[in-house]
């Protein structure tokens, strides 16, 4: 690290070079952290976490207990071990004994994009809550078809304040705070929808994941879904060399393109990925049905019928969705124990495989990645699995947990993850503190002698 | 200090990071372009070298430089891009000989990931389309119609996500692009493609080559006709085309910069990263490449950027030392070097390090600096005022006052110089042997002070002293006439010219005095309210030897005057404002332009315009009297220290008159690049190393620090070291080293094993405050039995990711941390320990921290930004008082490494100016700049100025000032906030007078005042 610091105060390392290389730096050394403690007080297993997008200071658990709770990983609540092991108390806690009290299990807890002054719970008992966070009380309330599997807010959205919600019910709504209704009802899902995500590249589009294994995606300004992942759909990345171009041109005169997206790309997955991939055999005539498809789904749009949209994207129940903070990528996992990446606007399953796993079946599971996107943090089971999101290889596992574990959140500020488990806690991991020599020592002098004056003394 | 501050650039940048040649300004004229980071500068070529045309900012940090002239244009246009997605075309314009926008945009996207390895734009040779790399994965082009304007721009996916290089093929029928990238095996491999504007996407190019040097970084387009590309690796360079493959072994070398030679590009400079200079050559038969060779031209700066000019003149910018106008001789020098340095341009970039002195004593500070880079390494002694070489001396001690006088009215020289002291009048004359000699003329009084002497008309010469004027023949020299001054009166002040005397006595008396043939005539007697302070009588109307005006300046009112002559009436008056006295004044023309300048006690100089209308003496009404700085004049002066290694830290030590340096000397004789660290001592005075301690393998200085202990009366220099082992990511050990200099000689007296790096050093208290790692730890100065002293440690702090940056004030400790913004930590004297007060908690990566004063601190941070956090004691809950809150918000474009409370100027405390309390700051591009806290209502009026003076003032390319100065990061954009742009500010005083009414009338304030206040604000760099 000292030989970045060097580099970018002469000018040599570009300072945005020099923080993505201290951050993936950070992300290599990730380990259970031995400097900082979060006290889950949930006695149900914790199905949801997120820290709060404007300070990256408050994190938001929600849990089977019906309770949700809100710690503060910047600041501790006290210290243990000679102050070297902080410890994170709830801020705040609500449970079934609230008034508003959810009265089954909090499936989705999160926080309002813009502030930290409201929160959102889904919850088994078919409610989604609004909270305010000062006063605990809640705000607003929307009564849904059935159980609330998973909630979620754009980020980027400054034009509308919608929240997507996926519930047993094959329909998708979106409950308006602004006017305390609903403003949207997505139909297309032959089943209960497990797991919603907005785009990070345009705050009108919303990701849809099915346990009809289906992933759809919605452009909300306009009716229907405008494009169905199928996963056998993973045509190589090759482009039409030279000759065969004037074959192509003819049949893609039509644009490909779909309005609401703002780049003018054709259908295409990534070259890299091809070295992964095991879909080799196909060759780079397939780029021509691709492209009367794509033609044809133009129009299909809007309401997608027929094959296309009775595609599938994983087999069984799609099970989480992250979208890449670039916006070019989509990781879903599936109740089939398969973690797929696609290109978005190819709608393309990139084939890298991941060298998975068994990922739990019949809950809904939050992925996570790290800000450039190059690690995808999974739940697998009772252990956390670290890919690399472009080749798919493991590059680390976090066992620390004594059950499933049902959500990851990635601080961005912070390099750390939080995972939460059905044994009801919320680990921390972070990046190993270079001195971690003073822990042994501390350790191997016990508390009560007298401590060396340089290590510590607070 | 206050939340209200004012930032500005004392020293523009100086680092060159791109350049290019082309015919700008007109279609045979050659320029050459230079940007230096915000700013460009425009020179034309002409047979006597560089000739400037126009410095101009950008507001943005520019990404792209690049020449085009699209079809049917005569010459060249300028194409820009910004690091903030920005770009422009810019087109000159002859008649106003400034830049006008062609074309503009954004070229944002809200997908994809802002490219690690720098944005790249590139236009296709035969100008079909721009080409620009900023997100990984996406390409995009903005395609020209056949009018050459630019059409609506799209995105083409780019596959390799590790991108090193883009570049145009010359001589394709359809625009080509050649990658460099690298993929997920870290091998290197080049690609083609063809742009298809009308699908907007890719087609597979003609040709690929998989597999090249590791170190490959650089592709060099090759024009017709023998087209192709070069790549240019650490090891081996490469041709390569379609048709064939040429490589050639290289010594070891990164090369960072290239320029043509040849139209037809057979042979390229390239300059590598020990700022050797090579010559590339494609040997060819005809069209057909036969090889390539590879000569050592010699040694020049270490170049970012190489353009070659013309006849065999070449410019060499550089980031990491001073611009070179070099030139290509074509027999070697004794030492095997064809390269023959013409010129130097001043880089102070980049500035790790400096420290702010005052060596002269004189109350004005002096910046030192630690800059440039590697082999260019060197302190550079920065100070305002303008810098005099000395050509020879001779020792006179108490000079009053020199003048030169003429044997005769129309001899074409001058011959005698007429040189007075406190008490008496010496005359020098040129000789046969053109030497000194004293001499002597008889009708001088040669036993008191001379106030003035002047040549006067027929042969005759005017010596003035505090008694009398007197008269004297050239010829004869004899004393041809005498007035004398009114007994009790003394003559303070006087000025001549040819014909005319002017003098003031004590008691406000001006007398006006005309020469004759051998005669003085008193002609007029005026009688002032206060003592006058200067006079002139320079002739600017049609005669010569006659002036019809006189400037007086005065002592209590503080203004100058004009008077009609001969009958002394007063013209007109202007007030000066201020409490500083004009201490000279004289009238002059510029170019047909009449001016009074005026000279402040201060060392200001103030101009007024004079409109002297139809040969008549009309003087300009009061109204129309304007004032301006004098900006052409350099007004920083700075000396440059060669060093031959890399200064990193810096730290003066007023009691021994020395500097210490933290440097590093690379060994380049060895293949493995070995650095040596050191401590250096060095004379403040000469500079010159007067004692090194080496420091160990692998031990690196990273802070030094002069301070002294309580109950020790000796001062110290401190200096924490770091052992970097190529093995560890993080040191995890390093050295508090504590000397004392004894005879000019760095002693060791004490030393202290840390566990960690020691990024910062503080005194503290009497103690020493040290960050470490992730960690605050102070140390007590113990004595121990046998009378030598040790640091034991107090007590510490955890709680950072990295505590890199340091600064206290009594009880207050302030960390800049490396991702984790401010904190505010508090020692507890009582408890003996340290303990966290607040901290900011956004999430900025800092560079510096300051403490402006007990309650705001100010940071930079990674992203180029400027901010402000307050301490909120006085908060409800322990949650508000924990928390910094941020109160100023700015984007500086400026990568900030250092701060230092100082100033540049002599502050004089009964001025305004005088008691704004400033902070300078150095950066990685050389600029100085200084920050100045303002009193609320000034910066109310002046928040006022600058939003209108946005309005008059279009930046350059149409790109906004208001989006360039708001605060910009990963997370977010903000306006800035509680900071004002000072070089925007001053820049009203270069207005045109039209301009300078249409602000004041949306200011309702008269253009004098604004001047006044801006001129107030010019005195604080």
């Amino acid at each position: 690290m000292w030989k970045e610091i060097r580099e970018r105060e002469s000018g040599k390392l570009r300072p945005n070079s020099f923080s993505n290389r201290i951050r993936s730096n950070r992300n290599s050394s990730i380990q259970l952290s031995n400097y900082k403690e979060i006290v889950s007080p949930h006695r149900g297993a914790v199905n949801s976490l997120q820290v709060d997008l404007t300070e990256g200071r408050y994190l938001l658990s929600g849990a089977s207990d019906a309770s949700v709770a809100i710690y503060d990983v910047q600041r501790a609540t006290d210290y243990e071990g000679g102050g070297l092991l902080a410890k994170h108390k709830s801020l705040v806690t609500i449970d079934k004994q609230h008034e508003h009290g959810h009265k089954y299990a909090i499936s989705s807890a999160i926080w309002y994009p813009i502030d930290t002054g409201l929160f959102i719970t889904g919850s088994y008992d078919h409610h989604i809550n609004i909270w305010d966070t000062n006063t605990t009380q809640m705000v607003m309330n929307f009564k849904m078809p059935g159980k609330v599997y998973r909630t979620a807010m754009s980020s980027l959205a400054t034009s509308h304040m919608l929240i997507a919600s996926g519930t047993e019910d094959v329909q998708v709504r979106l409950c308006d705070i602004a006017s305390g209704a609903f403003s949207h009802t997505l139909s297309g899902h032959r089943d209960g929808v497990m797991t919603v995500e907005w785009s990070t590249s345009s705050e009108w589009v919303l990701v849809t994941g099915g346990c009809d294994g289906a992933i759809r995606f919605w452009d909300i300004r306009r009716a229907g879904c405008f494009r169905v992942l199928n996963q056998s759909h993973s045509q190589l990345g090759r482009r039409p060399p030279l000759l065969q171009r004037a074959a192509t041109n003819k049949v893609s005169t039509s644009k490909s393109l779909s309005k609401g997206q703002s780049s003018s790309v054709k259908p295409r997955a990534p070259q890299r990925k091809m070295a992964h991939g095991n879909g080799s055999k196909q060759s780079a005539a397939s780029k021509i049905p691709n492209l009367v498809k794509s033609s044809a789904r133009q129009r299909l749009h809007p309401g997608l019928l027929s094959s296309q949209d009775r595609a599938t994207a994983h087999y069984g129940a799609v099970i989480g969705l992250k979208v890449t903070g670039d916006g070019m990528y989509l990781l879903s996992a599936g109740s089939d124990s398969r973690l797929r990446l696609w290109d978005i606007e190819s709608s393309c399953n990139t084939l890298v495989n991941f060298e998975t796993v068994r990922l739990q079946t019949g809950k809904a599971i939050q992925l996570a990645t790290t800000q450039d996107s190059a690690l995808v943090f999974v739940p697998c089971m009772t252990s956390v699995k670290v890919f690399d999101v472009w080749s798919g290889t493991t590059v680390l596992t976090f066992r620390g947990h004594y059950e499933h574990v049902n959500c990851c959140w990635y601080s961005l500020q912070d390099q750390e993850l939080y995972t939460g488990g059905n044994d009801r806690q919320i680990l921390v991991w972070s990046p190993s503190k270079w001195n971690a020599d003073e822990l042994d020592e501390w350790s191997k002098k016990g508390k009560a002698s007298a401590l060396d004056e340089d290590n510590w003394s607070d | 200090m206050s939340i209200w501050n004012y930032v500005v650039t004392a020293h523009k940048p100086t680092n060159v990071t791109h350049s290019c040649v082309g015919n700008f300004t007109g279609p045979q004229e050659l320029n050459l372009i230079i940007a230096k980071c915000t700013r460009i500068e425009i020179h034309l070529l002409t047979p006597q070298g560089l000739q400037p045309m126009l410095d101009v900012p950008i507001y943005g940090r520019i990404a792209t430089l690049e020449l085009f002239r699209p079809h049917g244009e005569a010459q060249d246009l300028l194409f820009i891009a910004t690091e903030r997605y920005k770009f422009c075309v810019l087109q000159w314009d002859p008649e106003a000989a400034e830049v006008i926008t062609r074309a503009m945009g954004d070229v944002s996207d809200r997908i994809g990931r802002p490219t690690d390895n720098g944005q790249i734009g590139i236009i296709d040779p035969d100008c079909r389309l721009i080409g620009l790399h900023l997100y990984d994965g996406l390409f995009k082009v903005i395609p020209f119609d056949n009018k050459g304007q630019l059409k609506e721009a799209f995105n083409i996916r780019l596959e390799e996500l590790q991108v090193l290089d883009i570049k145009f093929l010359y001589g394709c029928p359809r625009p080509t692009i050649i990658v460099l990238y690298q993929d997920n095996k870290d091998a290197r491999h080049v690609k083609t493609y063809e742009v298809a504007l009308k699908d907007k996407d890719f087609v597979e190019g003609p040709w690929s080559q998989n597999n090249l040097d590791n170190g490959a970084d650089l592709l060099i387009p090759v024009p017709p006709p023998l087209c192709g590309v070069l790549i240019i690796g650490e090891e081996t360079i490469v041709y390569c085309s379609a048709s064939a493959f040429k490589a050639i072994p290289i010594r070891p070398s990164i090369t960072r910069a290239y320029g043509r030679v040849d139209a037809d590009g057979s042979r390229y400079l390239l300059g590598d990263h020990a700022g050797l200079l090579h010559l590339l050559v494609i040997t060819h038969e005809k069209e057909k490449v036969t090889g390539l060779k590879i000569e050592l031209l010699g040694e020049t700066s270490i170049a970012s950027t190489i353009s070659y000019l013309d006849n065999a003149f070449v410019y060499v910018g550089s980031s990491y030392g001073d611009s070179q106008l070099i030139k290509l001789n074509l027999h070697p020098d004794a030492k095997g070097s064809y390269v023959e340095v013409l010129e130097r341009y001043v880089n102070l970039g980049p500035i790790v390090d400096f420290c702010v002195v005052d060596l002269e004593r004189q109350g004005q500070g002096q910046v030192v600096t630690c800059s440039g880079a590697y082999k260019d390494g060197s302190l550079r002694i920065v100070r305002n005022g303008i810098g005099i070489n000395e050509q020879a001396s001779v020792e006179l001690q108490g000079i009053k006052g020199m003048w030169s006088l003429r044997a005769a009215t129309d001899d074409p020289y001058d011959t005698f110089l007429v040189v007075s002291f406190i008490s008496e009048t010496r005359i020098l004359a040129m000789n046969l042997e053109d030497e000194l000699e004293e001499t002597e003329i008889e009708g001088f009084c040669s036993q008191v002070q001379t106030l003035f002497c002047h040549d006067a008309m027929y042969n005759q010469l005017v010596q003035v002293t505090s008694s009398s004027v007197r008269l004297i023949s050239s010829t004869s020299r004899e004393l041809q006439n005498e007035w004398n001054a009114p007994s009790g009166y003394s003559i303070n002040v006087a000025t001549a010219n040819a014909t005319q005397v002017l003098l003031a006595t004590g008691g406000g008396h001006l007398v006006y005095l005309e020469i004759g043939d051998g005669i003085l005539t008193e002609v007029k007697h005026a009688q002032l309210e206060y003592e006058v302070s200067c006079l002139d009588m320079n002739p600017i109307g049609e005669n010569p030897n006659y002036s019809q005006l006189a400037a007086v300046g005065m002592w209590t009112d503080i203004s100058v005057r004009l008077f009609s002559i001969p009958d002394m009436n007063l013209v007109t008056k202007e007030n000066l404002g201020g409490e500083i006295i004009p201490r000279s004044v004289l009238l002059c023309s510029f170019e047909g332009i009449s001016y009074l300048l005026c000279a402040l006690g201060d060392g200001h100089l103030l101009n007024f315009l004079l409109n002297m209308s139809t040969g008549d003496l009309a003087i300009a009404k009061e109204g129309e009297l304007t004032i301006g700085t004098i900006d052409d004049i350099q007004k920083l002066h700075i000396r440059s220290i060669p060093l031959g290694e890399h200064a990193r830290r810096i730290c003066h030590q007023e009691q021994t008159r020395t500097f210490a340096i933290c440097s590093l000397k690379y060994n380049q004789s060895n293949s493995e690049e070995a650095e040596m660290h050191f401590i250096r001592l060095l004379d403040d005075q000469t500079f010159d190393f007067i004692s090194t301690y080496p420091l160990d393998q692998y031990e690196y200085g990273c802070s030094i620090l002069s301070c002294s202990f309580s109950d020790d009366f000796n001062v110290y220099y401190c200096v924490g070291t770091a052992y970097v082992m190529p093995e560890e990511n993080e040191p995890s050990k390093g050295r508090i080293l504590v000397f004392l200099v004894e005879d000019q000689k760095l002693q060791l007296i004490a030393e202290k094993e840390t566990k960690g790096a020691v990024y910062s050093l503080n005194a503290f208290n009497g103690k020493l405050l040290a960050a470490i790692n992730q960690k605050i730890q102070l140390y007590k100065w113990m004595l121990r039995d046998d009378g030598t002293h040790e640091l034991q440690s107090e007590c510490g702090h955890h709680g950072h990711i990295l505590a890199l940056y340091v600064q206290t004030r009594g009880d207050f400790i302030v960390v800049g941390d490396l991702m984790k913004s401010i904190s505010l930590l508090i020692y507890k004297h009582e408890e003996g320990a340290i303990e966290e007060r607040a901290r900011d908690y956004n999430a900025n990566w800092m560079s510096a921290v300051e403490i402006l004063d007990d309650d705001i601190y100010l940071g930079a941070e990674n992203n180029f930004n400027l901010f402000t956090v307050r301490k909120n004691s006085d908060g409800a809950t322990d949650e508000e008082r924990g928390r910094l809150e941020v109160v100023g918000e700015y984007h500086l474009g400026e990568f900030i490494n250092r701060f230092r409370h100082g100033s540049l100027v002599m502050r004089l405390l009964d001025s305004d100016v005088g008691q704004i309390p400033t902070v300078i700051f150095g950066t990685v591009n050389g600029v100085i700049g200084v920050i100045a806290s303002l009193p609320n209502e000034q910066y109310l009026f002046f928040e006022k100025l600058q939003s209108n003076l946005r309005k008059v003032i279009k930046g350059v390319g149409g790109l906004s000032h208001e989006q360039w100065r708001s605060f910009y990061n990963e997370k977010k954009t903000v306006d800035a906030k509680n900071f004002l742009d000072g070089d925007l500010i001053e820049s009203f005083l270069d207005l045109g007078r039209i301009r300078m009414e249409e602000i004041s009338k949306a200011m309702g304030a008269s253009v004098e005042e604004l001047m006044k206040r801006v001129e107030e604000l010019t005195r604080l760099h």
